[in-house]
């Protein structure tokens, strides 16, 4: 009991933290079609930023060295954690997103995702380089008293109330009329723009809105371990998150649910707690990237809509027009 | 010190030239592709790197002479490219997938490939069983015998390319491809044959690439090529989608800039410089140096 119950915690903030993340993609790229290939960036952005908003200073002296250092109190440091991710992702809207064909977006988060990650690495002045930040005390525990495992179980509390707080956010946008245009904009540009859309405008908010939960759920990581550095969010962390949205189902947020507990909770952190083969540390790493991989092809191969498909939304047509049929639509379901 | 400053400099364009050799290969193999298939492939780093250890298992494991090792490494990886297009991509293409899906299936299978070379060879740094040699000055250039090979092979296959675009029927059906494949077809041209030639070629230009990287570098580990892959797209895009010429040019011009500005600012940000000007490209001329119609 002493540590199943411990270790279920660990999984449920785990599986309560992707849930965010999917979201957070799923507004990119499920809502608006923003083919963001470094949504872990954004992750970072609000770990890293949410950390130093609640650490104390750091001293060069002592070899930990970060900007601000402002001891805020974590849930402050975490708002501003999501809001700098938030900007981030204008900021990188604003290169990634034009008119342009949907592969240079991409190339160019790509590519300003391995840019970033080389300056965050190398440039210590900022979050201490490649050691990356520590020591930042869990949170809440100065007040209430408690040990170690009784913050996992209030952490779990914590992470359950903001995911609650976002899947509210994430259902707002995607019923509301930003989310109908969103949604139209990812079917047909040119057509929303010929509707008067403007199709960037509308990504760029897409991109921020989406990167806001990445950095919230990226902060709830960094009050959780308390330490965060460049190792923690390589390149292939973002696949895992593409692959819960993937095989859960885009455009939807129950798909994220799926996703995020078959990828994220079952393929990834399950994973982590097999203990290595003797001899050949890396293998279990190595093969859980492959298996995500391979689930994103699979999933697009087999069954491209996911485990949980997009509902398809109905509008009123007039009866006496003929039954028009988008390429969206199953047989059978057209003209009725 | 004045003169320091200059020889610096232009020690800095003879590695610039270095680079621009090996880019030239990569993104010629990457242009081809991209403008016959019209989609990119994110998995041609992998394919750099797993041609790299291809060559590092024959000649080091199998004990052949390398120059033989490196040969049958890009043929094998010309060959492994059309598996993988005829094995996976091919589905998607041949129902129309929307774009996104391959860009996915193209980004999980560098996944995919780039843990495969760690299960398989280890996650460390490798080397080849290759000396160096000591550097030749050369006019204002000091550069290794082995350098000089690498700038001398990348002019060769750039000419051999120019040969393959301008006179064989498979080249010009290639370019009809690249410009519109519908009118390609109906003017009789085999595609899926043009194609499968096109994966065979870039494969075996992303292994010539690799190898040559890795020499250059030295030492390589399963991820070498991440950070390269943006110079080539760099490059791809600069030179214009599906121009092989706009390509060479583009290569010559971001290897140069990125060694001598390397003496400016550190080298650690050297690919750094790659990304401004893939910023700055596609702000002020998505199009590319050579404008392709339609591909913007």
């Amino acid at each position: 009991m002493d540590l199943i119950l411990p270790y279920l915690a660990t999984l449920a903030i785990f599986f309560f933290v992707y849930n965010i993340l999917t979201w957070g993609l799923n507004i990119q790229f499920g809502y608006a079609g923003v083919l963001d290939f470094t949504f872990i960036t954004f992750v970072a952005c609000g770990a890293y930023f949410s950390g130093v908003f609640a650490l104390g200073p750091g001293q060069k002296s002592t070899g930990f060295e970060w900007i601000l250092g402002l001891s805020w109190p974590f849930p402050i440091a975490l708002v501003m954690g999501a809001l700098a991710a938030g900007l981030l992702g204008i900021v990188i809207g604003l290169i990634a997103i034009n008119r342009l064909r949907s592969d240079y977006m991409a190339i160019v988060t790509l590519a300003t995702g391995t840019v970033i990650y080389g300056l965050v690495s190398n440039y210590t002045p900022l979050f201490d380089g490649f050691d990356g930040l520590a020591g930042l005390q869990t949170p809440f525990t100065q007040w209430l008293n408690i040990n170690y495992n009784q913050f996992t179980y209030l952490w779990v509390g914590f992470c359950a109330v903001v995911m609650v707080i976002c899947w509210f956010i994430a259902q707002r946008i995607l019923n509301s009329p930003l989310g109908r245009t969103m949604r139209a904009i990812r079917e047909d540009q040119e057509a929303a723009e010929a509707f008067g859309k403007d199709s960037v405008r509308v990504r760029l908010i897409a991109m921020s809105m989406g990167a806001v939960l990445a950095g919230v759920g990226g902060a709830l990581l960094m009050g959780f371990i308390g330490a965060f550095n460049p190792a923690g969010w390589t390149s292939g962390e973002t696949f895992v998150v593409w692959a819960a949205l993937i095989v859960g189902g885009r455009g939807n947020n129950w798909g994220g649910v799926v996703g995020s507990f078959v990828v994220a909770v079952l393929v990834n952190e399950a994973t982590r707690y097999i203990p290595p083969i003797p001899g050949n540390a890396t293998l279990i790493p190595t093969v859980r990237n492959m298996l995500i991989g391979a689930s994103l092809i699979a999933v697009l191969w087999l069954r491209p809509e996911g485990i949980i498909p997009e509902a398809r939304r109905r509008f009123y047509q007039l009866p006496l027009l003929p039954g028009r049929r988008t390429p969206a639509e199953g047989v059978g379901s057209a003209g009725s | 010190m004045e003169s320091g400053g200059v020889s610096l400099v232009l020690q800095s364009v003879g590695f610039g030239l270095v680079t621009a050799s090996v880019l030239a290969l990569a993104s010629v193999g990457l242009t081809l592709q991209f403008g016959v298939t019209n989609y990119i492939n994110f998995a041609y780093g992998t394919y750099l790197v797993l041609a790299a250890y291809f060559t590092m298992a024959l000649s080091t494991r199998a004990h052949l002479p390398f120059l033989l090792a490196a040969v049958l490494a890009c043929l094998a990886m010309g060959v492994v490219a059309v598996g993988i297009a005829k094995g996976v991509m091919q589905h998607f293409v041949s129902r129309q997938a929307p774009l996104f899906y391959l860009l996915i299936v193209t980004f999980g299978l560098s996944l995919i490939i780039e843990n495969l070379v760690q299960a398989i060879w280890g996650p460390g740094f490798q080397t080849y069983n290759l000396s160096v040699g000591s550097p030749l000055s050369l006019g204002p250039f000091s550069l290794t015998p082995i350098q000089l090979v690498i700038i001398g092979l990348a002019v060769l296959a750039m000419v051999a390319i120019h040969l393959m675009l301008s006179r064989t029927s498979l080249g010009k059906a290639m370019r009809a491809m690249s410009d519109n494949k519908d009118l390609a077809q109906v003017s009789g041209i085999d595609t899926e044959r043009i194609t499968t030639w096109t994966w065979f070629i870039t494969g075996c230009l992303a292994g010539l690439a690799g190898i040559a990287l890795t020499v250059t570098t030295v030492s390589f580990n399963p991820a070498s090529a991440d950070s390269f892959l943006f110079v080539i797209f760099a490059a791809v895009i600069l030179g214009g989608i599906g121009r092989p010429y706009g390509a060479m040019a583009a290569a010559a011009i971001l290897g140069i800039v990125t060694e001598v500005s390397a003496v400016v600012v550190s080298s650690t940000y050297k690919d750094d410089i790659a990304f401004v000007a893939l910023v700055v490209v596609l702000l002020l001329r998505p199009q590319g140096l050579i404008a392709t119609r339609g591909k913007a």
